[in-house]
């Protein structure tokens, strides 16, 4: 069969009426999430992992990961089209990935563009969605086939890459990120070993037995590190929201976003396939490229459209590209992907080479389910952009007691322990002291998910060369994963030695 | 850079004991020449030499901050909010979700603003008892149930 014949089958999937609702869902709460300051893309699907589990329980183990996963990722990129619309409203990003966006959106708000602005990125984030999919129907089995070749010695290295890439442009000190994902490597070996059956780090306690689970320690160092930081730091008091007065763009308007989408859109796709370098990055960089090529540079900041057009399609473009190694290598590049893997394995499903093969019913029935879920996002923004502008009224002081709760929710539904939630809030005090201080958190999280994996494949590849750790090297492949991760780690310092200075990535 | 010293240290025992923790693991893994011992092991050793940098890194650094002005921090809301949330978290299976998390929210609410207890009645009424139908009651989940029904 080929990609054509599998992708018209995922559609089939995407129609059946349960999971077209299954992705409007994800796409308005998505949006939502985007919307609402203090809840990320990646705490907002965490905390959906246990209703979605819940709402699948009925159905066979392959259709209700489809099902599922189709409402995650919907939530996921539901949210990189909300997280504009607080940007440009209110001048506080919702996500980390629109903080260039508000530099030019905010002042088209101020001079009364606010519609436009916002339509303007709702079009650019669909074409974006768009192409990024496109990227992904036509790379994806290509990919995986070369994935398939991999045995443990080029996967080892491959997740290492995976993690340096993460530590190499998380947050402000190198050093500091490496701590960070280590100890998130560390957290992974609690619970008893899957190979040996030897409880480590364990201290006796039953409750450790089964390791600690990434959801609470997701959640907690996010949402609730979050909400720490809103409560002890800020004055409670609601800002003024800028007026919407026409919804749609004018034709000057489109004229001048096209190239800006163009540009954008492809950008963040090639972006978006890396590991570690996520939607926040794509927008800086398609912002820069914007000011660069544009005729008056000076007009930037001051309420030019393709200040907006630009960084929100290549945040969309670029958490469509980050699909790619999930799916087809099964190596997360963000946070957020990280969590989409940890749902994925919940239902048994391994992200991967094989996901192809195994489970082509998920892997195709979230693709085609992202063109559906895109398309819906791009009507539900435009006539209910007022809408959405509503919800970032949500007063604080309710907002946040909220968030608690259904963090609490969210861990104990799937849990069914109290100590869950101490642990939940034990996260929550170390989340906001570490970001506080400049330890980034996204590499804990992805460190956690990837360690047992890591750890796997390092003793499957030694157990095949007999305890010789040579393997490593001596494998082309991943030799040259090896090389690449080092030089990852190794250029951003050089080149602060050389006393340039480094772009960092703050994805959440 | 206080913080980063602290912090330092606090890495540096942490790899210690995760060195000393792995070596204790028994390595009697048959089939494998690489035991549950191996990786917590290199990531101990890793973790150290990493918290050694550091502290170099927070020793060297330039004291620039001669004017750090103390930020204010809400301290007895956040210590009231975090309280009411262990005592959630403690509670939770004594009296029931819905009892538990409408004590929660009532209690956050009112510590983030005074006043409107009307509102804050409703609301924290609407969440505890929504959350529990919509999840018990049309989804078949499980949550602690009321302490009366039970």
């Amino acid at each position: 069969m080929g990609t054509l014949q599998y992708l018209m089958d995922g559609f089939a999937i995407a129609f059946q009426w349960h999971n077209i609702l299954f992705a409007l869902v994800g796409v308005v709460i998505g949006t939502a999430v985007g919307v609402l300051p203090g809840i990320g893309p990646m705490s907002g699907v965490a905390l959906l992992i246990p209703v979605t589990a819940t709402l699948t329980a009925g159905m066979p183990m392959e259709s209700a990961a489809a099902s599922s996963i189709i409402l995650l990722a919907g939530v996921y990129y539901g949210a990189m089209y909300g997280g504009s619309t607080t940007s440009i409203l209110l001048n506080t990003p919702g996500e980390s990935s629109s903080v260039v966006t508000a530099l030019d959106g905010y002042q088209m708000a101020q001079q009364g563009r606010a519609g436009s602005a916002l339509s303007i990125a709702a079009i650019g984030s669909f074409v974006a969605g768009i192409v990024a999919l496109l990227g992904l129907v036509i790379l994806a089995q290509p990919l995986s086939k070369v994935a398939l070749k991999f045995g443990p010695a080029e996967y080892f290295s491959l997740m290492l890459l995976g993690l340096a890439a993460v530590s190499g442009l998380a947050g402000k000190s190198m050093t500091k990120a490496l701590i960070m994902t280590v100890a998130g490597l560390m957290l992974g070996t609690i619970g008893i070993d899957a190979v040996s059956g030897i409880a480590r780090f364990t201290f006796n306690q039953p409750v450790l037995f089964g390791g600690l689970e990434f959801l609470t320690i997701a959640v907690g160092l996010f949402a609730l590190g979050e909400v720490m930081k809103t409560v002890l730091e800020k004055d409670t008091g609601d800002e003024p929201v800028a007026k919407i007065n026409r919804v749609l763009p004018t034709k000057q308007d489109l004229k001048e976003s096209a190239m800006p989408i163009t540009r954008g859109s492809l950008l963040g796709f090639f972006i978006g396939v890396l590991p570690g370098a996520g939607a926040t990055l794509a927008s800086f960089f398609s912002y820069i490229t914007e000011k660069k090529v544009s005729k008056n540079p000076d007009s930037f900041g001051k309420g030019n459209i393709a200040g907006v057009a630009g960084p929100e399609s290549a945040n969309n473009a670029a958490s469509g590209g980050a699909m790619i190694p999930l799916l087809t290598l099964g190596i997360p590049g963000s946070g957020t992907t990280a969590i989409l893997m940890g749902a994925l394995i919940m239902y048994n499903v391994q992200p991967g080479p094989l996901l192809f093969e195994d489970h082509p019913n998920v892997a195709w029935g979230l693709i085609a389910s992202m063109f559906i879920g895109n398309l819906m996002l791009l009507v539900l923004n435009m006539p209910l952009i007022r809408v959405f502008a509503k919800i970032i009224q949500t007063p604080k002081k309710y907002l946040l007691p909220i968030i608690v709760a259904i963090s609490f929710f969210g861990v104990y539904a799937v849990q069914y322990t109290t100590f869950d939630l101490y642990l939940l809030l034990g996260c929550g005090v170390l989340g906001y002291i570490l970001s506080k201080h400049d330890y980034p958190v996204a590499p804990l999280v992805l460190a956690l998910v990837l360690g047992p994996m890591i750890e796997n494949n390092m003793r499957r590849a030694l157990t095949i060369s007999n305890g010789d750790w040579s393997i490593f090297v001596t494998k082309p492949l991943s030799l040259v994963f090896l090389i690449v991760a080092i030089l990852w780690l190794a250029v951003p310092l050089l080149l602060k030695f050389s006393g340039r200075k480094v772009i960092v990535n703050e994805e959440d | 850079m206080k913080f980063d010293k602290i912090a330092g240290v606090v890495f540096l025992a942490i790899g210690i004991l995760f060195i000393v923790g792995s070596l204790n693991i028994s390595n009697n893994a048959y089939g494998s020449t690489v035991g549950p011992k191996t990786f917590p092991l290199i990531l101990g050793i890793i973790l150290a030499i990493l918290s050694l940098r550091l502290l170099y890194e927070a020793f060297t650094a330039k004291v620039k901050e001669g004017n750090t002005e103390k930020e204010k921090l809400n301290y007895s809301k956040f210590a009231i909010i975090f309280g009411a949330a262990l005592g959630y978290a403690f509670f939770l299976e004594i009296i029931g979700y819905v009892v538990a998390t409408f004590l929660f929210l009532v209690i956050a609410f009112q510590t983030m603003e005074r006043g409107k207890i009307i509102y804050t009645l409703i609301i924290s009424a609407v969440f505890s008892f929504g959350v529990y139908l919509f999840y018990v009651n049309l989804l078949g989940g499980a949550l602690p149930k009321f302490p009366l029904f039970s």
